[in-house]
Parts: structure tokens; C-alpha cells; sequence
């Protein structure tokens, strides 16, 4: 990783703070202090897009939904009791916004427009690999139903437990349960697929 | 149970989803079927390219892309104060007249349309029922004398409050006809 990349993820990095902190950071984002906003939505910005973009599979789509989120968190600070909270909110309002991109314009299947990611310096080999697992499970998401999809996001991709995910998607463990399972399934066997015809 | 019943039980103890019983099981026949060791081995690898594309960044642009748009949005929403000032200006003034229209028990305002030409007329004859001396006559409205065309006219409007210490000229004038 080149070294302004590194740089550019420190200063992307959430300072260490303690839930005072955060209360005392949203009742001043909330009177009006938009440093104070802006520093929020660097803290959480990483968890809006990645997993707008793992939705909608559009960066440009993602950021549109993005802006939307922070704008909606911004109309609802006094709302939103602490920052623990703040997560669960953010990937619950993230969902929301994409459900409701997805329905006007729906998703197209094609990747090349996926996020464009930062410069690793891998071995070219390496990344043209992983350019194209990536780009297989990247299409293999659009396969799945909107449940399905989010709930492997959450899942598979945040590292959410099950009960957070329910409590995200509003539906039962049970039911996230099944649907994880059906889209791993899915996942696996278009996967086969892909890459016993690309062989 | 088939093979295909397991995929779902698979799927689930695949990335540790799977209850302590149900992933015993699962383990055994995983152990016992050839054709479920091959499809728990592909799950697990489909899962671990998952994870490993997520771990890929995002270029730091985008984000900052993201963040200019939100806050030009919300600063274009902020007015600095002084563009607001008349806003409440205007607030406090619809407010009061509003306030002093609706006081229960007080007397309506009496308005009346005073015309220069007539007020002149009425101190020059040093008459008029309301005539005060030295002062305007109250509540004299007088027939609108026809002006010459084009001639600047003054309207000028009188408006009595309850309160005898308040009262409120108004001064318009009115250009041709």
C-alpha cells in the first residue's frame, strides 16, 4: 500500500472516544455544529458506503445513497440517544435508502462500475486474480434477492451477528438465518459456475 | 434426509452459524458424504473470497467526495443571520397586527380616508363636526375630488386605535388614475 494511501486511511481512522464523547458530539452536531457533523461522518462514512456499494454495486448509486444517510442522520440527531446507537441506525437507514434506490432505478448487472478500489501493489498476477474472483462475486450479489443480499452483507461482509442483522432487516433470527443460508448457496454455486466456464 | 437437505445446515455451520446440536451433526455427515465435503469446501472458499474483498479499500477520494456534497448541502441550507433578520422582522410585525385585531374587547380600528384637498377645505371654512383645532379632522372621509389627469394625488389614511394616544396616519400617493 502506498504510503499517501496509508496516510489517507489514518486520517480516515475513527479517534478512540468515549461514549461522553459521543453524546457530547451529537448534542453539538445537533445545535448546529457542522465541524462537529463532519467529523462524524468521517467516523462512520466507511460503513455507509461499502455497504451501499455492496448493495447497490454502483459506486456512483453509493454515494448518492451516502449523502442521503447523512443527510437523514443529520434531520434526526435528536433522535438518535447515543453513539452506540449510532451504527445499528446508520446500517438500518442504509438499507432503507438502497431499498428505496433499488426500487427507482433498478440495480444493472453490470460490474465495471464497481468501486474503484485503492492501489494495493500486490503482484499484478495476484490482483488480476482477485480483480476477477471479485468481479464474479461482485455479479453473483446481484443474483440474490434485496433480503438476501442485505442480510449477507451484514453477515458476511460487516461481520454483523445474526441478531444485529435482524434487528437491521426487522425480521426474525430465524428468518436472517434462512436467508444467509439460501444466499450462500447461491453464492457458491454461481461461483462453480463462473469458473468452471472460465477455465 | 438427502444430500440437498443439508446444504441449507451446511451453509449455516459453513461461517459458524449453526447451533451446538445442529453443528455435531453437520460435522458427521460432512465426515461420512463425499459429495457434501466438496460442496462444504467450495462454500467455505466462496465465503473467504467474500471476506477478502471486503477487506479491499474504497479510494479515500470517494469519500471525500461524499462528505463536500453532504456539507455544501447543509451549509446552503444555513442563511447567515443577517438575511434572517427581516424574516423575523417581519415574523414580529404579522404577529402584533394580528394580536391587535383579535383582542377580545377592543373596539376595532376606525379607518378613514382623508383627502388633502377636502382636510384644506374643512380648516379653511374652519369647519367640520370632528375638526380639532390644529389638527386633522378624524374620521372625515370626503368625496374623492376628480384630479387632473396624470396629477400625483396623496391619499392619506387615518387609522384610530382604543388607545385615544395612538393613532396611525398613512401617506400614499397615487399617480394618474
Amino acid at each position: 500500500m502506498g504510503r499517501m494511501n496509508v496516510l489517507a486511511l489514518l486520517e480516515m481512522a475513527a479517534p478512540v472516544e468515549s461514549p461522553d464523547d459521543g453524546v457530547r458530539a451529537i448534542a453539538a452536531a445537533k445545535a448546529g455544529d457542522l465541524a462537529v457533523f463532519e467529523r462524524l461522518m468521517r467516523q462512520h462514512e466507511r460503513l455507509v458506503l461499502m455497504t451501499a456499494a455492496r448493495l447497490l454495486g454502483k459506486l456512483e448509486d453509493a454515494q448518492d445513497a451516502s449523502q442521503e444517510v447523512f443527510l437523514r442522520l443529520y434531520r434526526n440527531l435528536g433522535k438518535i440517544g447515543a453513539m452506540q446507537n449510532l451504527p445499528g441506525w446508520l446500517y438500518r437507514v442504509t438499507l432503507n435508502v438502497c431499498h428505496d434506490m433499488t426500487r427507482k432505478r433498478p440495480a444493472s448487472v453490470a460490474v465495471d462500475e464497481m468501486p474503484e478500489l485503492a492501489a494495493t501493489g500486490a503482484d499484478p498476477q495476484q490482483s488480476a486474480a482477485r480483480a476477477e474472483r471479485r468481479r464474479a462475486l461482485l455479479m453473483s450479489l446481484r443474483f440474490l434477492s434485496e433480503k438476501e443480499r442485505a442480510a449477507m452483507v451484514l453477515r458476511d461482509l460487516e461481520g454483523l451477528s445474526t441478531e444485529e442483522v435482524a434487528r437491521a432487516l426487522g425480521s426474525s433470527e430465524a428468518t436472517v438465518r434462512s436467508q444467509i443460508s439460501k444466499a450462500r448457496i447461491k453464492v457458491r454455486a454461481f461461483m462453480e459456475r463462473y469458473f468452471r466456464s472460465n477455465i | 434426509m438427502n444430500c440437498q437437505e443439508w446444504e441449507e445446515r451446511i451453509a449455516l455451520y459453513a461461517a459458524g452459524d449453526a447451533g451446538a446440536a445442529d453443528a455435531g451433526e453437520t460435522e458427521r455427515h460432512i465426515a461420512a458424504c463425499a459429495g457434501c465435503q466438496v460442496f462444504w469446501s467450495e462454500l467455505k472458499q466462496s465465503l473467504e473470497w467474500l471476506r477478502e474483498a471486503h477487506q479491499e479499500e474504497i479510494a479515500p477520494a470517494h469519500y471525500a467526495a461524499v462528505r463536500a456534497r453532504v456539507m455544501a448541502q447543509l451549509e446552503s441550507g444555513r442563511a447567515p443571520w443577517w438575511k434572517q433578520v427581516w424574516v423575523y422582522g417581519v415574523g414580529i410585525a404579522a404577529v402584533a397586527v394580528v394580536l391587535m385585531a383579535v383582542r377580545p374587547h377592543a373596539e376595532p380600528p376606525r379607518v378613514a380616508m382623508v383627502m388633502p384637498a377636502t382636510v384644506e377645505r374643512a380648516r379653511d371654512a374652519g369647519q367640520g363636526a370632528g375638526s380639532r383645532p390644529g389638527g386633522l379632522p378624524p374620521r372625515e372621509v370626503g368625496r374623492r375630488k376628480r384630479l387632473p389627469h396624470r396629477q400625483a394625488e396623496i391619499i392619506l389614511v387615518k387609522l384610530e386605535t382604543d388607545n385615544p394616544d395612538v393613532v396611525i396616519y398613512w401617506i400614499a400617493e397615487k399617480k394618474g388614475d
